[in-house]
């Protein structure tokens, strides 16, 4: 495996990913996820790249490269949530209005 | 062309190399890695039974989406059925006064004779008045305290008074006693039986932890009035009359299950495994009286584990918190649990009207109210309007900011459709109504005890199945066995 992570100093990581192959919106959302263990900046480069710096809490045993590959796996996932949702456009939205709300010509409604 | 379309669907990976696979009304599947990636990569035969089994759960189709739209709305309808009635429970507070000085009181109670803290006869009409006013034809007057029964008088006054404006109304109502049981009388219970008035009280284990735990201001043994008590209720009442809850204190932790033997033993058929709320004294006590959730999630599958096994012998007896999360999870029926709302269930399914007419938008918040916090006072009723109180600012911004669909983390967690939002809490925990679900201990808690069930559901192992559906159906195992023994979720 590529060495992804790069140390900045102690207690502290880099990790750069491509904004081609991630969407930045996936990035934010897995990073979300590790604020209970980490303090985390996110940033955009001009090359293309997302920065996501990871400084351990104080509290925290687990060391810092465990949590940034947990990271790179909790990206994965939040990028396939968002290339899934958008293949099914609106059908969710349609659900919901349906449900509270009888919608006509359904079928022409529906944007995938 | 792509073969399938993909509906919306939320998906966890399992610590045991399965995906769990959910869709917007809570219908879920376990898949293999394998099977998941081909799923999302349009690379499943269309005639295999994975797809087949993906399709009759509605996570994908092959055929017209705005047919399967128009079912899923309809299931999606009926898991929401909660907003359509709008507030049905109503906590009346007659009085703060009390008898017990339980340990991790939460209401900050007031002594036995300060008289000042009861409800005055003005207030409890304009109570009444107020609940009735909910558009809900179902309306249940719970009474909490303090000890009620200590006003047992403005007790008495709002139900005749309620009976009496229900008379014209004609709603379902109810009402509920919140009690120790250590003031009820033969006269008081006649009244009850009378009035149809189901009693709720509390238990929190064999007399040694009972009573260390909510001890008497007058230093009796309040478990073996309790136990006198509670045996004169059921002869007055009926067996079925009176039910308990317990509350975990880290005594308890350490012994679930002699307090599941006593629930049993004194005949009740289920118990709700609460953990101890951080407010009033249980917050200024936590040193003595908490735990980690990690801790309180662990001990309380092992709890769940006993009382599994208590069914399988032939004791049907239920854990109510689980009862309530697999109705969810198995059935596509809406349930009444305030705290597993989303939107949340606060003010808009249950309010609380304090003994000085105050209303909060939920019990805890009346809890932080007694801790000088007004962040959840809606008004009050002798001084403000219904309008003004459950259609005001302040309760629509608290419901905007309450709906899983949209709060971080929650919007695509895979357990959203059997979880609720708690706004309260995480204002006590984080001081902010939204919160950040990864430090939430809510979270923490109903995400283990979730997840824990589901991963019993996968075994698809015929005793358990059995339990869990004794337990949603509310029957003996000897009657759901036959019936279920060839069903797998």
């Amino acid at each position: 495996m590529k060495e992804i992570l790069k140390k900045v100093e102690n207690r502290q990581l880099l990790i750069e990913i491509s904004k081609e192959i991630y969407d930045k919106k996936a990035a934010m959302a897995a990073a979300y996820k590790f604020t209970d263990r980490c303090y985390i900046y996110v940033n955009s480069t001009l090359e293309n790249i997302i920065e996501i710096y990871f400084k351990a809490k104080e509290s925290i045993s687990t060391p810092l490269e465990k949590i940034a590959y947990e990271y790179c796996n909790e990206l994965l996932d939040q990028q396939v949530r968002l290339d899934v949702e958008a293949s099914y456009g609106n059908i969710r939205d349609l659900i919901v209005k349906q449900a509270f709300f009888p919608i006509e010509n359904i079928e022409e409604q529906i944007k995938t | 062309m792509k073969p399938y379309q993909l509906l919306p669907f939320r998906f966890k990976r399992f610590d045991n190399n399965k995906v769990f696979v959910v869709n917007e009304t809570g219908e879920f599947l376990f898949l293999s890695p394998e099977q998941f990636n081909r799923m999302i990569s349009y690379d499943l035969n269309t005639r295999s039974p994975i797809f087949l089994d993906l399709k009759s759960k509605h996570i994908l189709t092959d055929t017209s989406v705005g047919s399967v739209i128009k079912m899923l709305a309809t299931k999606y309808r009926t898991k929401k059925n909660f907003l359509y009635n709008f507030t049905s429970l109503h906590m009346v507070v007659p009085t703060l006064r009390c008898n017990s000085s339980c340990r991790y009181c939460q209401v900050s109670s007031k002594s036995a004779n300060a008289k000042e803290y009861d409800m005055n006869k003005a207030t409890a009409k304009k109570t009444v008045d107020m609940i009735f006013r909910s558009p809900s034809p179902l309306i249940k007057v719970e009474f909490q305290g303090g000890e009620p029964l200590l006003n047992f008088k403005i007790v008495k006054h709002i139900i005749e008074y309620a009976e009496k404006l229900n008379s014209l109304y004609k709603k379902h109502l109810e009402f509920v006693i919140c009690t120790n049981l250590t003031l009820i009388t033969d006269k008081m219970l006649k009244y009850f039986k009378n009035h149809n008035v189901y009693i709720s009280t509390s238990l929190d284990g064999p007399k040694a932890l009972h009573d260390k735990n909510r001890p008497l201001q007058k230093r009796e043994s309040s478990y073996d009035i309790f136990l006198k008590n509670m045996r004169k209720v059921r002869q007055h009442l009926g067996p079925g009359s009176i039910s308990a809850l317990m509350t975990t204190t880290k005594d308890s932790l350490e012994q679930l299950p002699a307090i599941i033997d006593e629930y049993v033993k004194l005949g009740f058929h289920s118990i709700f495994l609460r953990a101890l709320n951080p407010y009033g004294l249980a917050k200024k006590d936590l040193t003595a009286l908490g735990y980690s959730t990690e801790d309180f999630v662990e001990k309380y599958k092992l709890a769940l584990n006993y009382i599994m096994d208590l069914n399988l012998k032939g004791i049907h007896f239920a854990e109510s918190y689980a009862e309530l999360l697999l109705t969810r999870i198995l059935t596509p029926f809406s349930t009444g649990f305030v705290d597993l709302q989303s939107p949340a269930g606060i003010a808009i399914c249950g309010a609380i009207y304090d003994y000085n007419g105050n209303v909060y938008a939920s019990d805890e918040g009346r809890m932080l109210g007694a801790m000088g916090d007004d962040t959840f006072l809606l008004g009050n009723v002798n001084h403000n309007t219904y309008k003004e109180i459950f259609y005001g600012d302040k309760i629509r911004s608290l419901i905007k900011n309450s709906c899983l669909e949209c709060l971080p983390v929650c919007s695509h967690c895979a357990f959203q459709s059997y979880c609720g939002a708690d706004p309260v809490r995480n204002y006590v925990e984080q001081g902010d109504i939204v919160g950040n679900r990864m430090v939430s201990e809510m979270c923490k808690k109903n995400m283990g005890i979730i997840q824990h069930l589901l991963e019993l559901i996968e075994k698809n192992d015929k005793d358990i199945n059995s339990v869990f559906w004794s337990w949603i159906t509310k029957r003996p195992l000897n009657r759901t066995r036959g019936k279920q023994e060839n069903i797998s979720f």
